[in-house]
């Protein structure tokens, strides 16, 4: 008889760590099963120069485009931290010709935590509210108020860098200092001030960095290059901050190369009993059984273990009487923007790479404030700089008044990329592919998910407000664009499992149980119910945390 | 060998001997490609008060690009552009590349980097692949920047930076300098 665990957290990354760490401070034996190998801060890279790489950063192009054609479109998906993604051929997934999905994906200890963009900022109600206001999709179970203390939990124990601005769209958080805005950056944010007093702010990038010294991991030596991996654990991933603690617990067991295939449901007791494993390496069928079980694997991986987990009883899925696991398949729409060339001193320039950048928050269809032609909103990343040694490609000359000529610094340029909100839309979604198994011969997800009229609306408007800020801040050489991205891209796919008020139209309630089985969480992306226009990840630590509280406190009722 | 050869051809003979016992570690260029790329590549980033193209072994990394990363078609467009070196010195001063002073080397240089200018501001540069000239002079930048001597000597770059100034003067060498 095989051991039965208290809890099964299935997946190590940003969700499955924080899962980790609360079931097993909460006194919970917790087995986490990765799909992927285990790594260590030795598998860490940012220190290797260029120099110390093969092809200096260009990447082994020709390897990757065999091994990993859908991973490198991600930008970190670079020459050092390659190895952090998976490889596409071991890990198919299939589209429809005409509607292309990028799913970049991290199969290792710690999953996409370990080169996620950092990037950290709270929902609001203006999100919380919108489906319902808009009438469309379902309404969130939750409001802000619900949420407000998990964020300041979790922002707490990760450390997060920022500036507090009061703002009601952008509630602020537990913050460190805020890391600096340049010169360049500096003069944009003044232009904002004065042309839209009250209206769009620039603020530095609240990101999951430390500033300072904090919970026994060291403060940023800016190196730069955070999805290499970081050894003074400066950026919050899984293996650098929730793993740990959840190893001192003695609570834990982690067990790599363990490829989640189903899970095993108890139709006596109404509960899932635990899970089906593959090994990794040697390919042998394994089981696991525990009195709770976590789904943390990824937004669409955990669809597609709920799918791949039918019964009798549930042959469209499991936890899926409503008929809406695998649907409403969303992911930010992104790269409407502008870039300029901005007039900021000349005599100064920004030294040591900040592995941050600048964010406006959103403007658009505030409430209290004029309506837009489309539906919700988008913010802004970006940043300003100064041009390099890579000018030089197009500066007429050569030799040695050229080369001391590039020793000073170039232009200053700035940036703005829009992320927009993606509406729910059930049309979007997520199937088995029967005709398709991966490595481990577990049938692989088709996708069918396109952007709508709403997400190009802002993506537009985006490009267009940019260039208007730009000119605003009196730069020159103004170029608005908007980047086709398929969805997929920005890698904050949401929604297949959504939380929902009723059972009939929703997968998870206000707690993310499976409105169908008690014992059954789902904390990660998939239990979005809208995309709002900030990046998730922060807001799917706060829900796994809420969740695990909930989880425990019902077991020790004896409810679960 | 009967014939007389001329000092010229003694000499290029006796270069040519050298770089391929020098460069005998080239996977795609031939001993005459490899030391015309070092001479182009040390044109456009000379030793100064740091080291230059050569000593950051340029060279030698587009050999690399040419034998693992450039598809045939950009690797065969590059060594005929390298070849047509040759034709466009012997045109400007009836010998190779190889053999013209620096000062006729120098001047075909300057012709080339003109031209380039000029196709930039084309509207072949919004169609057509990039000259030979702007393929070679942007490698010899990343090859250079990117090797530990330029990125060390003439960058300073600091792997670990330590800090963010977000407002230095614009003549600071480094983080910690």
């Amino acid at each position: 008889m095989p051991k039965t665990y208290d809890a099964i957290v299935v997946g190590s990354g940003m969700t499955g760590g924080w899962a980790a760490k609360e079931l097993t401070e909460a006194g919970l034996e917790t087995l986490v099963l990765e799909a992927g190998r285990p790594i260590t801060t030795a598998d860490y890279v940012e220190h290797v120069p260029p120099w110390q790489m093969r092809f200096r950063g260009l990447d082994d192009r020709k390897k990757r485009m065999a091994d990993q054609p859908i991973q490198r479109e991600c930008y970190a998906c670079d020459e050092w931290s390659s190895k952090f993604f998976v490889n596409d051929h071991d890990n198919p997934y299939t589209t429809e010709p005409d509607k292309p999905f990028l799913w970049l994906r991290g199969r290792q200890v710690g999953g996409r935590s370990i080169m996620w963009g950092r990037q950290v900022y709270r929902w609001s109600d203006l999100d919380f509210e919108a489906n319902l206001k808009d009438g469309i999709a379902v309404d969130w179970p939750i409001r802000y108020a619900d949420i407000a203390p998990w964020y300041d939990h979790v922002e707490r124990f990760i450390g997060i860098s920022g500036e507090k601005l009061g703002l009601p769209q952008l509630p602020d958080g537990q913050f460190l200092k805020p890391m600096a805005l340049n010169c360049g950056e500096e003069v944009v944010r003044d232009a904002l001030a004065k042309h839209w007093p009250g209206e769009r702010v620039l603020t530095i990038g609240r990101c999951a960095i430390l500033t300072e010294d904090h919970n026994g991991r060291s403060a940023c030596h800016y190196c730069g290059y955070c999805e290499r991996g970081c050894v003074t654990l400066s950026y919050f991933n899984s293996i650098n901050a929730t793993l740990p603690v959840a190893r001192q617990t003695g609570k834990l067991t982690l067990r790599p190369f363990s490829v989640v295939h189903s899970l095993m449901y108890d139709k006596k007791r109404n509960r899932v009993s635990g899970v089906r494993v593959i090994d990794g390496e040697t390919k042998h069928a394994i089981e696991f059984r525990a009195r709770v079980i976590f789904l943390c694997a990824s937004t669409l991986e955990s669809a597609r273990i709920l799918l791949n987990s039918a019964t009798p009883d549930f042959p469209n899925g499991l936890a899926n009487s409503s008929g809406e696991l695998g649907h409403n398949v969303m992911d930010h729409i992104m790269g409407g923007g502008a870039n300029g060339k901005i007039t900021a001193p000349a005599d100064k320039k920004p030294v040591g790479r900040r592995p941050n950048g600048i964010y406006v928050p959103r403007f658009r269809n505030l409430a209290g404030g004029p309506k837009s032609t489309f539906l919700r909103g988008y913010g802004y990343q970006g940043g300003a700089g100064r041009e390099g040694w890579g000018r030089g490609a197009d500066l007429p000359g050569f030799g040695a008044d050229w080369k001391k000529a590039l020793r000073d610094p170039g232009d200053w340029s700035f940036g703005l990329y829009g992320f927009g909100e993606c509406l729910p839309n059930h049309n979007n979604y997520v199937e088995i592919d029967k005709t398709k198994n991966d490595a481990w011969g577990i049938p692989v997800l088709k996708i069918h998910c396109t952007y709508g009229d709403n997400e190009w609306a802002l993506m537009k408007d985006a490009s267009i407000a940019a260039a208007e800020m730009l000119a605003a801040a009196g730069a020159r050489e103004i170029t608005p664009y908007i980047d086709h991205n398929p969805p997929g891209k920005a890698i904050h796919e949401m929604g297949t499992a959504r939380m929902g008020r009723d059972p009939k139209t929703s997968v998870l309630n206000a707690r993310n149980q499976a409105h169908d089985i008690p014992n059954l969480f789902v904390t990660d992306g998939a239990c979005m119910a809208s995309t709002a226009n900030q990046n998730p990840s922060i807001t799917y630590m706060a829900l796994t945390a809420r969740a695990c509280d909930y989880a425990v406190g019902a077991m020790k009722r004896r409810e679960i | 060998m009967a014939v007389a050869a001329t000092p010229d051809e003694l000499l290029s003979l006796g270069k040519s001997l050298h770089q391929r016992i020098v460069n005998g570690k080239r996977r795609v260029l031939n001993a005459q490609q490899d030391a015309s790329l070092l001479v182009l590549t040390d044109l456009i980033l000379p030793a100064t008060d740091t080291p230059g193209a050569k000593a950051a072994g340029v060279n030698a990394f587009i050999d690399l690009l040419l034998a693992e990363w450039l598809d045939t078609e950009d690797r065969d467009r590059f060594l005929k552009g390298l070849g047509d070196v040759d034709t466009r010195a012997r045109a400007a001063f009836g010998k190779d590349f190889l053999q013209g002073t620096p000062e006729q080397q120098t001047a075909l240089l300057v012709a080339f980097d003109d031209e380039a200018a000029r196709w930039k501001a084309s509207p072949e540069a919004t169609r057509g692949p990039e000259p030979f000239y702007r393929m070679l002079k942007w490698v010899t930048l990343f090859g250079f920047f990117t090797s530990e001597v330029g990125a060390t000597q003439e960058e300073h770059y600091a792997i670990i930076p330590g800090r963010y100034v977000p407002c230095a003067p614009a003549d600071t060498l480094s983080p910690t300098e």
